[in-house]
């Protein structure tokens, strides 16, 4: 039926992964996105060599940026906040399986992201 | 059937393309509304036919320009039932409107501890200009309620009214999200009563229903020529004697009588509010605009859109954990906003575009609405003219498609 909820996309949205919060958690950080009413609450923890060895959220929103959220969790594991802070919209789409996303979903699939840079920021990895 | 709506249809080439490979659905004409031919072609005409700046050249072409530019202010002017076309500016949508009478009139009278009534069902445009203006100035401003079923809760306006502090009542003729159409000429004379103004929003009701400032009464009117077919401009509509009365919104050319190095003078109505070269070629197409639904009937437009409104509140309710915002009943406008249980609106407007059906999700410029039902956004479905029972059939399937692939 539709290009943009492929079947990837919708297992993610309906059995997100490292859904919940982290307890102890390094970072711990909220974003909302206003204009659609999405929220996501996102935690992590990051290893001795300051690298992300996990991170969970909790949040509500559209298909897109819960799908996104729960991808990013798999997905950043490893990386330094420094390659968290380079990640792009093209690294969310392809991360998200080579999606291609209107002008008007592309904040969607950014909140988690967006949430983990802040995260980091906040708690002075960045 | 009021027309013939394959005939109808064909006059917009907008709807004659596929989107995705299928008929292309519009549904949301609440936010613009699609142009038929004769407007585009009106564009078309003045570029190439009749095109220079208004009220300046003193060449026949200058003089052609002007002479259709003041033309369509007449035919719009006519069709809101007002008899004086200088009552009539220019602007570039409702929402400029909307300001223009905020700075010009409120920042004029409204005083520290004056009161600004509006209603929880205006757009933000109808809002944030009078939420500025009530800070800026020290004035209060209060909300008239809306009740669970979409409507204004009207026994809270006459303690509003009661201390006479209320100078202005602000509200939209028809809610574009609820599409409840309040009880205008009532709330006016509740208003008039007490000494205050009225500011209609009419950029819903105006290209959907009959919209009579004599019969209303009310003092401003605002509407957006887009939302009726027209290009991307707006007008608004104030009594002579308000207008007459009311600094310049903008300085410039134009607008002026005459200028002195200290001191200037203002140009008569309507252009005392025109400052700067306008859309001249846009507000040609806007009188052809009103033309095609003078043409129509706008009794015969709210009737046909009554019909499919009717059709939609019956239909809707068959998609499964589907609830309707607003008014159940027919008699309000063809904005038909709703919810699915578990679903966000994104998604839902983002499933249908791979049918070609266009709605809105979000807040629509509404957002203490939907504060006021506990909504983080909403999904909007809304008729015009062109829209017919097999749009609300589109959309029924393509709901019930939505909820199949994301529900679980
Ligand atoms: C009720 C209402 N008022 C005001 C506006 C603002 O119109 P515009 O965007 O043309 O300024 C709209 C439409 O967006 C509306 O629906």
């Amino acid at each position: 039926m539709s290009d943009l909820y492929r079947e990837q996309l919708l297992e993610h949205y309906h059995e997100p992964q490292n859904y919940g919060v982290l307890p102890e958690a390094d970072v711990d950080v909220q974003l909302d996105n206003p204009t659609c009413g999405d929220t996501i609450h996102l935690t992590a923890r990051l290893d001795p060599e300051g690298r992300i060895a996990k991170v969970m959220f909790e949040g509500h929103g559209c298909v897109i940026s819960m799908a996104a959220a729960s991808m990013l969790t798999e997905d950043v594991v490893g990386k330094t906040p420094q390659e968290v802070a380079a990640l792009e919209l093209h690294d969310v789409e392809e991360m998200m399986g080579g999606l291609r996303l209107s002008m008007g979903r592309v904040k969607c699939a950014l909140l988690a992201v967006n949430a983990l840079k802040k995260g980091l920021r906040e708690s002075g990895r960045l | 059937m009021t027309w013939n709506l394959e005939e109808l249809r064909r006059e917009f080439p907008i709807l004659q393309q596929q989107v995705h490979g299928k008929r292309l659905v519009f549904l949301d004409s609440a936010a613009s509304a699609q142009k038929p031919r004769a407007v585009i072609e009106a564009l078309t005409t003045v570029y190439t036919t009749a095109y220079a700046n208004v009220h300046r050249g003193l060449y026949s072409l200058a003089e052609a320009a002007t002479a259709h530019y003041e033309e369509a202010r007449e035919k719009i002017a006519h069709f809101i039932g007002a008899s004086d076309p200088g009552e009539l500016i220019y602007v570039r949508n409702a929402t400029e409107a909307l300001n223009l009478v905020a700075y010009a009139w409120g920042r004029k009278h409204i005083t520290a501890g004056d009161r600004i009534v509006i209603t929880e069902m205006e757009h933000h445009s109808n809002l944030v200009p009078w939420m500025m203006l009530a800070q800026e100035r020290g004035a209060e401003l209060a909300y008239l309620p809306v009740t669970a079923a979409g409507e204004l809760e009207l026994t809270a306006l006459p303690p509003l009214l009661a201390d006479g502090r209320t100078r202005v009542v602000a509200f939209t003729l028809m809610s574009n999200v609820l599409g409840t159409i309040p009880p205008a000429q009532e709330l006016t004379a509740m208003a008039h009563a007490a000494g205050a103004l009225v500011v209609a929003d009419g950029a819903q009701a105006v290209p959907h229903l009959p919209v009579n400032v004599q019969t209303l009464g009310v003092d401003f009117l605002a509407f957006s020529g887009h939302k009726l077919g027209g290009p991307g401009i707006g007008a608004l509509w104030g009594r002579r004697r308000l207008l007459e009365a009311m600094p310049p919104f903008l300085f410039g050319g134009d607008m002026i009588l005459s200028v002195k190095k200290h001191s200037a003078t203002w140009n008569e109505l309507p252009y005392k509010f025109e400052a700067g070269t306008p859309a001249i070629a846009e507000a040609v197409g806007f009188g052809v605009a009103v033309d095609f639904l003078s043409a129509l009937g706008m009794e015969a437009v709210q009737q046909h859109e009554q019909m499919l409104v009717a059709y939609a509140l019956e239909r809707l309710p068959e998609v499964p954990g589907l609830h309707i915002l607003g008014p159940t009943h027919p008699h309000r406008g063809g904005a038909v906003s709703f919810w699915l249980e578990g679903i966000h609106p994104h998604d839902i407007a983002s499933v249908l575009d791979s049918e070609g059906i266009c709605i809105r999700a979000g807040l629509h410029c509404a957002e203490p609405l939907h504060a006021r039902f506990g909504l983080p956004a909403s999904a909007r479905a809304s008729f015009f003219i062109y829209n017919g029972t097999d749009d609300v059939d589109a959309l029924v399937a393509g709901l019930q498609g939505v909820v199949k692939l994301l529900r679980r």
